[in-house]
């Protein structure tokens, strides 16, 4: 039930994409560096290598940056 | 007459073939560029380089580890970058071994079988065995394929002293409605190779005493791990920009850890029993885990928020959540400081056993699957930090981040009882993280 | 010492050194931040530049290599002009026949003042055979014009001086500079100690202006907001269409472009501007930091 509920969500977002954003002369401030999704890798990296050993969940985000023996 | 005037002009033969409206942006650069031959602006890009050292230390002597790591990143041609990175990780320190505290002293042979380590009364069975160093290495290739096609794939490469990992991913991210959409598709593949010392244990295996023979499987194991990722990106208007993305992850082979154990405990008291008292755990071979990650960036006008919600679930019954928020000040233009805090919660894992009973091993009544390993119990953390970069002339840069993170789980879960219920199977998970690190171009 | 008594004026400014003169046509102004030792020789070198590609290039000069070329004689060309020629070729390919260094006969039939009025057909018409870069004998390093035929470069000199001046002061040990040629400009600011430089983007209706802050790059603007005429109720922009010798329908009043170079910048503010109805989705298309008004 959950994971059905998550895929529509996935999907009504997606149709409501087409008529949402911003012009290019509009880009000022989503061009600023802090608003990359990912503005800081080595640290996220660092955070996930963490979170991987101490944990019991992983990914999301992205993908890991390779195995280790720590899980 | 202006119309027929115009329709008897033909244009001659053009000197070179039309350019795609695609290729544009690339044929402009390099008109550009050829109008300034011998300049500085057609000057090769440079590598930029991300040197990082994290110091991570936990409460009462448990795990510490020292992380440096050097990344760089170079445009080739137009939009097109080589990643690298090299991560060298020392761990030192004790890890719960997933034997409960006893009232008496308790001896534990090492894993290789030629040593043994003795826990005092009272105390919560910490391993110190695991030292180790790895090294890993990635490379990573991003390019456009088209007009709004663009590619990544990448290799990793991980080593340590029981432990070798290869991995290969491939991603690709198609842009929509004025590159205000994304969506983006990767695979990652994986498999990973391990030789703990002393071989692969037996399932449910007494630990022998040290010099003894161990009950011992193969040398050696593996798995494979095939990650599927899909994401979506949106803008939302000229502040917000928000990321959402699920996430499937099959894993095959050997899961378990060769170095966790379970306490054998007589069903009236909980008394350890008196002999082979110690078994190695074992989990399935097969786990297939999901998430769903939500990310919002939001941009006031000095300042940025962002918020990410991650919820996650395995058929090992397993189900987190986990909430990140931060908050740039870019109190002046060189610099900024980041607060962060972050929450996390999980439940256990289906197969996460305290303890094992006697009359279990004795009437082979023993589960599929046990495992006393912290890490899949329920508890949940909080990790509270704060970042600080500063800006240097030469697109140079240097950051320093110091954060705290804290586990608190169960002292006494279910299925404990008689004498352990005293003890706090659980302590209260403290640790230390410090970063430093400087950016420059090379 | 300039052009028609365009000369040098510097002044002191907070840090550095202001330099204001008349060249190619309009208001040129050059700012240096740094050594005060370093500043006035990076100024007349800075002058110097713009003043010798003016005195190369300018239609208004008699028997420069431009005049001589528009006399219809065959010029050996010097590597700098090769480069700006092939690069006019370049847009011209570009941008599909719609910039072209021989449409500036044009000029001489069409007046863009409120009162002016249209060109007659049959001399417009009479000048099409006089236009098309297709038609010109260019053999690097050798040009020919056909009779009649003319070039001018002012479409891109300008930009061009921008960034070449750029490219000779940047050998100064300057912590910042500012280079504004008539509203095509070039900044560097690495210093971070220093703010980054404002720039107003000009608009053409009475909206809020809107201020560009940036570190290194350069800022075209492409069409301007007082030079069109009225016609049958429609208004007509100066930027021509050289296949037809009208102005180009439904292009924006003015597009301003922000990229690493200023010559690359008023490329892209060209390029949009050629395009017409299309300017914006062209811009977007490619990720052009640009603000386009109609």
């Amino acid at each position: 039930m959950k994971k059905s509920l998550a895929l529509w969500l996935c999907l009504l977002s997606l149709s409501a994409c087409s008529n949402m954003g911003v012009k290019s002369w509009d880009r000022n401030l989503l061009a600023k560096p802090d608003m990359a999704l990912n503005d800081d890798p080595i640290t996220n990296a660092f955070n996930e290598h963490i979170y991987f050993s101490k944990e019991a969940s992983s990914g999301g985000r992205g993908f890991g940056g390779g195995g280790c023996g720590c899980n | 007459m202006l119309q027929h005037a115009i329709e008897d002009i033909k244009l001659e033969d053009i000197k070179q073939p039309n350019i795609k409206p695609k290729e544009i942006k690339k044929a402009l650069k390099m008109a550009v560029m050829s109008l300034f031959s011998a300049s500085a602006y057609a000057a090769d890009n440079p590598w930029q380089v991300e040197t990082s050292g994290l110091l991570y230390s936990e409460s009462d002597s448990r795990v510490s580890a020292v992380e440096p790591v050097v990344s760089a990143r170079k445009e080739f041609a137009d939009e097109h970058y080589l990643n690298l990175k090299l991560v060298v990780d020392a761990l030192t320190g004790a890890t719960p071994s997933g034997a409960l505290p006893s009232n008496s002293v308790q001896t534990f042979t090492r894993p290789s079988g030629n040593g043994s380590y003795i826990i005092q009364p009272g105390e919560l069975p910490l391993d110190n065995t695991f030292h180790d160093t790895r090294v890993a290495l990635s490379a990573n290739w991003e390019q456009p394929l088209s007009d709004r096609l663009r590619g990544q794939t990448g290799v990793n490469f991980s080593q340590e002293y029981d432990f070798t990992s290869l991995g290969v991913s491939g991603n690709l991210a198609r842009d929509f409605n004025d590159r205000n959409t994304t969506l983006s598709a990767g695979i990652n593949l994986e498999n990973d190779w391990i030789k703990p010392e002393g071989d692969i244990p037996t399932p449910f295996a007494a630990m022998q005493p040290e010099g003894a023979v161990q009950a011992r499987g193969d040398s050696s194991d593996s798995k494979t791990v095939v990650d599927f990722l899909f994401g979506v990106t949106q803008v939302i208007n000229a502040r917000t920009v928000m990321q959402l993305s699920y996430s499937i992850s099959q894993a095959d082979g050997y899961l378990t850890d060769p170095f966790k154990i379970l306490s054998v405990v007589d069903d009236a008291t909980g008394d350890l029993v008196t002999t082979d008292a110690y078994r190695f755990e074992n989990r399935p071979d097969k786990r297939s885990k999901q998430s769903l990650y939500w990310q919002t960036n939001y941009r006031l006008d000095r300042d940025r928020i962002s918020f990410s919600y991650r919820y996650f679930w395995d058929d090992w019954d397993i189900k987190s959540h986990t909430l990140d928020l931060s908050y740039r000040w870019n109190f002046a233009e060189n610099q900024f400081i980041e607060p962060e805090l972050r929450y996390y919660q999980q439940t256990q894992a289906e197969f996460y056993e305290p303890l094992l009973l006697a009359s279990d091993l004795l009437n082979d009544t023993l589960p599929e699957f046990a495992s006393a390993d912290q890490r899949l119990a329920e508890f949940n953390a909080v990790t509270v930090g704060v970042k600080y970069q500063r800006q240097l002339a030469n697109n140079q840069h240097w950051n320093a981040r110091l954060a705290m993170y804290q586990q608190s789980g169960e002292g006494s879960p279910d299925g404990v009882f008689g004498s352990n219920a005293q003890f706090d199977l659980f302590p209260s998970l403290t640790a230390v993280i410090a970063q430093v690190g400087y950016g420059f171009e090379w | 010492m300039g052009l028609n008594g365009n000369a040098l004026h510097i002044n002191q400014c907070a840090g550095g050194l202001v330099g204001r003169f008349r060249a190619m046509g309009c208001p040129c102004e050059i700012v240096l931040y740094g050594q005060p030792a370093d500043l006035k020789p990076a100024m007349q070198q800075a002058y110097q530049c713009v003043v010798q590609l003016e005195q190369k290039y300018s239609r208004y000069v008699e028997g420069n290599m431009v005049a001589r070329i528009n006399a219809g004689q065959r010029v050996e060309v010097d590597s700098e002009t090769v480069h700006l020629l092939e690069f006019a070729q370049r847009c011209y390919q570009l941008s599909d026949g719609l910039f072209d260094i021989t449409s500036g006969v044009l000029r001489n039939l069409w007046r863009f003042t409120k009162d002016a009025s249209v060109p007659n057909i049959e001399a417009i018409v009479g000048l099409l055979p006089l236009i098309g870069w297709q038609k010109v004998d260019w053999q690097p390093p050798y040009i020919q014009l056909r009779p009649g035929m003319q070039i001018d470069l002012g479409g891109i000199v300008k930009e061009y001086a921008v960034d070449q001046v750029a490219q000779h002061i940047e050998s100064t040990p300057l912590s910042g500079f500012l280079i504004n040629l008539g509203g095509d400009i070039y900044v560097e600011q690495q210093d971070l100690s220093y703010p980054a430089w404002r720039i107003g983007i000009e608009r053409p209706d009475a909206g809020p202006v809107i201020t560009l802050e940036i570190r290194r790059g350069g800022v075209a603007t492409s069409g301007a907001t007082h030079r069109y005429l009225w016609h049958q109720g429609k208004r007509y922009g100066h930027i021509l269409n050289p296949k037809t010798g009208w102005p180009l329908e439904d292009a924006p009043q003015s597009i301003t472009v922000a990229s690493n170079t200023c010559t690359e910048a008023g490329l892209w503010s060209t390029l949009a501007m050629l395009q017409g109805i299309h300017a914006e989705a062209f811009l977007a298309e490619n990720s052009v930091q640009s603000w386009c008004y109609r």
